[in-house]
């Protein structure tokens, strides 16, 4: 649904510059979306190779409780 | 569940181009209307036109129904507005499954998106996922009909149906949660949006309870 967009829209988007905050701050919540899935799949990742939540929490740059409490409830395996 | 028939597929792929075309970031039952009339050769469209309701009459009322705020007004695509931080949405997504595969970016997707504690998601939707599809209980309502009318597929018909028993049914308590109004706020729509069907088949003077008669009908079930 999001690949044609014909008309109107593109209008808009043509019209508005990114200092525009209506798409300004859209755009960063569409950045937000995809940092956390992307963020997921990575830690997912990570924790089926064998890493350690401290190694984790050191690449993403926050604390090993931070990452721990964001992701050890996770369900996926990855089976490699 | 009952199936689809391959007209109603296409139906809901017209109705998916119609919100696109009206910068509309979800999929609601007003755009099943328009994918009904866009559709053309069925019988739900001709009952809809014999009501006055054609293609380019309900673009311009779905137009003012989006200046009265019903509707949201245009917006840009997640493409589009990544592509203003120099993002490539298909790049993304083809270099994520490629590494991944298609089963774990769905599991991360669930991941990022699902209600947690206090009732929302971490984030309320991600570009990685086609634009929510707020048609649930139509398709729910065409379902039942289909298994009361002992119909094996639901086919154009019977997804207007649906649409009409949407509109006259208040949808579930358990639908209006923090998770929902977090999700329908991200793509804009206004508080308290039920589907704007009702507004739209309303602006014709549609009498619902003749038009689902009328549909009955066509589907050859016996009312006199």
């Amino acid at each position: 649904m999001s690949e044609a967009a014909p008309g109107e829209v593109t209008q808009v988007a043509a019209a508005t510059s990114s200092q525009d905050p209506e798409v300004g701050l859209a755009a960063v919540a569409a950045l937000r979306g995809l940092v956390e899935v992307v963020e997921a799949l990575q830690v997912e990742n990570a924790r089926a190779m064998g890493w350690s939540w401290q190694q984790i929490a050191a690449r993403l740059g926050v604390t090993k409780q931070a990452v721990h409490h964001k992701y050890a409830g996770r369900r996926f395996s990855f089976h490699r | 569940m009952t199936q689809r028939s391959e007209q109603a597929d296409r139906v809901l792929d017209l109705a998916r181009e119609e919100a696109n075309r009206f910068g509309h970031r979800y999929l609601g039952p007003e755009h099943l209307v328009l994918g009904v009339l866009r559709d053309g050769g069925n019988g739900a469209s001709q009952i809809l036109e014999a009501n006055g309701v054609n293609l380019i009459a309900a673009r311009a009322e779905l137009r003012r129904l989006a200046q009265r705020g019903l509707v949201p007004g245009p917006r840009p695509s997640d493409a589009e507005l990544l592509n203003t931080l120099g993002i490539d949405l298909a790049t993304i997504r083809r270099a994520t499954e490629q590494a991944f595969g298609h089963k774990a970016l769905g599991w991360a997707v669930w991941e990022a998106t699902r209600a947690r504690r206090g009732g929302v998601g971490r984030v309320p939707r991600t570009p990685l996922r086609d634009p929510p599809m707020l048609i649930g209980q139509v398709l729910v309502h065409a379902g039942q009909q289909a298994r009361a009318l002992s119909i094996g597929v639901i086919g154009p018909e019977l997804l207007l149906l649906g649409v009409v028993k949407d509109i006259r049914t208040p949808w579930p308590r358990c639908m209006n949660n923090r998770w929902r109004r977090q999700l329908y706020a991200s793509v804009g729509l206004p508080k308290g949006y039920r589907g704007a069907a009702g507004p739209l088949l309303g602006a014709f003077g549609v009498d619902l309870d003749q038009h689902a008669r009328a549909l009955l009908a066509e589907l050859g079930v016996g009312v006199p």
